[in-house]
């Protein structure tokens, strides 16, 4: 189960790279439903535990806006709307909110008045924010147990789940993928004549896997390619080569859907390749096995 | 025991046939663990229709049991879940009649005290006896109630402790 998750609200990174602009929009942590009911479920647990009364149990997100709430059995109505102001308030001002009610007791009355443009707030203790890796990312609210008290003990301990929890971000979602496992056999058979170890169930890559390996295997000098979307990850085996990467081709024709060749390039830089020399080559850059010393054998994943 | 109020999970039927004159009343009330189910299959139905939606549950007083927020929900639909959720469990009916009264020309109804005249609000019944509501927001009006329905009608697999 995930419970927190990554809202992308741009590709900044990219044009950030690029032009080397001020960031205009980031990337922010919200936690889920499901993160909130288990932060509930923490906070019901410890109510058991320690024998609470009863107790309502809010969760808003980092804006204050309610998420989950539960109200205990026996528990007092009015507890529901304290336990979402708790909340709103904490997460507002992303303070517990026993602050406010330590500043109002100790002669700062006029902080009660806070309330004014802020809907619902509450400046009672029981309200903690809920953090992730240091970002508040929403808070939770208790009333209706014991005591003021015991409404903030139980608030912290809901509080506290949420650094056993995991990201949506880990998998992007999906499940992960079954691991793959290639004998040695198998591996060396491929390298004996070229071929693709994984990826070749289809033309274009799984939905799922941003990835695809190749066995290489080169008797002679291959053309000029030009991979669109591929970033070449290369491994020298066996035997060794000159490779030309960058330059200008000439003469480029299309191939394949994103995929490109060319009889010869102008310019670029050349590299002498033997055993355990390993070459990056990003997407869209030429390169071009020109001279080999057969067999020329290559481990290459080509990523996406 | 007989002078002291009941508020919770009996049935009052029988008691009241045979006492027509008594002073106190058992009534049915909505658990928390009664209100989870409700919730649970309101959510089934929002996923497997890809709805984002606040599911919010109220007993008999309209008043906060249980709400969720489904991921990706309008923040504003909070509030207006809980509404529906209360204007169906203190008027005892769905918050449909509502919105219908107002569109055939009975404006006055926007006036009724707590109530917000939109769809989307279907009370829980127990054996007849309405024991709170679920109140839905965040698509049409017409899939809200949908999603209410079906989770008010898991009530009727409710049991008493």
């Amino acid at each position: 189960m995930k419970y927190i998750t990554m809202i992308a609200t741009g590709i900044t990174m990219a044009i950030l790279a690029s032009t080397g602009s001020a960031e205009s929009v980031s990337d922010k942590r919200g936690l889920t439903l499901e993160g909130a009911k288990k932060v509930i479920a923490a906070t019901v647990a410890e109510a058991t535990r320690v024998n609470a009364p009863g107790g309502s149990i809010a969760v808003v997100d980092d804006g204050g806006n309610l998420l989950a709430l539960e109200r205990l059995d026996q528990t007092f109505a009015a507890s529901a709307n304290i336990a979402i102001g708790k909340a709103r308030t904490s997460a507002l001002f992303k303070k517990p909110t026993k602050t406010f009610e330590d500043a109002i007791k100790n002669g700062r009355t006029s902080m009660v008045t806070l309330g004014g443009d802020l809907q619902n707030f509450t400046p009672l203790q029981g309200g903690i924010p809920l953090e992730w890796e240091g970002k508040v990312v929403g808070a939770i609210g208790v009333s209706g147990a014991a005591s003021a008290q015991q409404d903030e003990e139980l608030a912290i301990v809901g509080a506290k789940s949420l650094d056993s929890m995991e990201m949506v971000g880990v998998t992007n979602g999906h499940a992960p993928l079954p691991v793959t496992y290639i004998e040695s056999q198998k591996v060396a058979a491929s390298f004996a004549k070229g071929g693709v170890l994984v990826g070749d169930d289809e033309n274009m890559m799984h939905a799922s896997r941003n990835y695809m390996v190749h066995a290489s295997h080169r008797e002679k000098a291959g053309a000029v390619e030009i991979h669109e979307f591929d970033t070449d990850i290369v491994y020298v085996l066996k035997g060794s080569a000159t490779l030309i990467t960058g330059g200008t081709p000439v003469g480029t024709k299309t191939i394949a859907p994103h995929e490109f060749r060319a009889p010869n390039v102008n310019g670029g830089e050349t590299r002498k390749l033997v055993p355990g020399d390993v070459v990056i080559i990003p997407n869209g850059v030429p390169h071009w096995f020109k001279e080999v010393d057969a067999p020329f054998d290559y481990y290459v994943v080509k990523v996406r | 025991m007989t002078t002291q109020m009941f508020l919770c999970v009996t049935l009052s039927m029988t008691m009241l046939a045979g006492t027509a004159d008594a002073q106190l009343v058992e009534k049915t009330a909505l658990t928390l663990d009664g209100a989870k189910k409700i919730a649970a299959a309101a959510e089934a139905k929002a996923k497997a229709e890809g709805a984002r939606v606040v599911i919010a549950v109220v007993d008999e007083s309209g008043s906060l049991l249980l709400l969720e927020r489904l991921d990706d929900t309008q923040v504003a639909s909070v509030n207006v879940g809980i509404d529906k959720a209360r204007t169906a469990a203190i008027y005892r009916r769905p918050s449909k009649v509502f919105e219908d009264q107002v569109k055939n020309g009975r404006v006055s109804a926007l006036a009724l005290h707590g109530a917000v005249a939109l769809q989307g609000g279907v009370p829980v019944t127990v054996n007849g006896k309405v024991i709170g509501a679920i109140g839905v927001s965040g698509e049409t009006p017409s899939q809200d109630e949908d999603i209410a329905i079906a989770g008010a009608a898991i009530a009727i697999s409710f049991t008493k402790p």
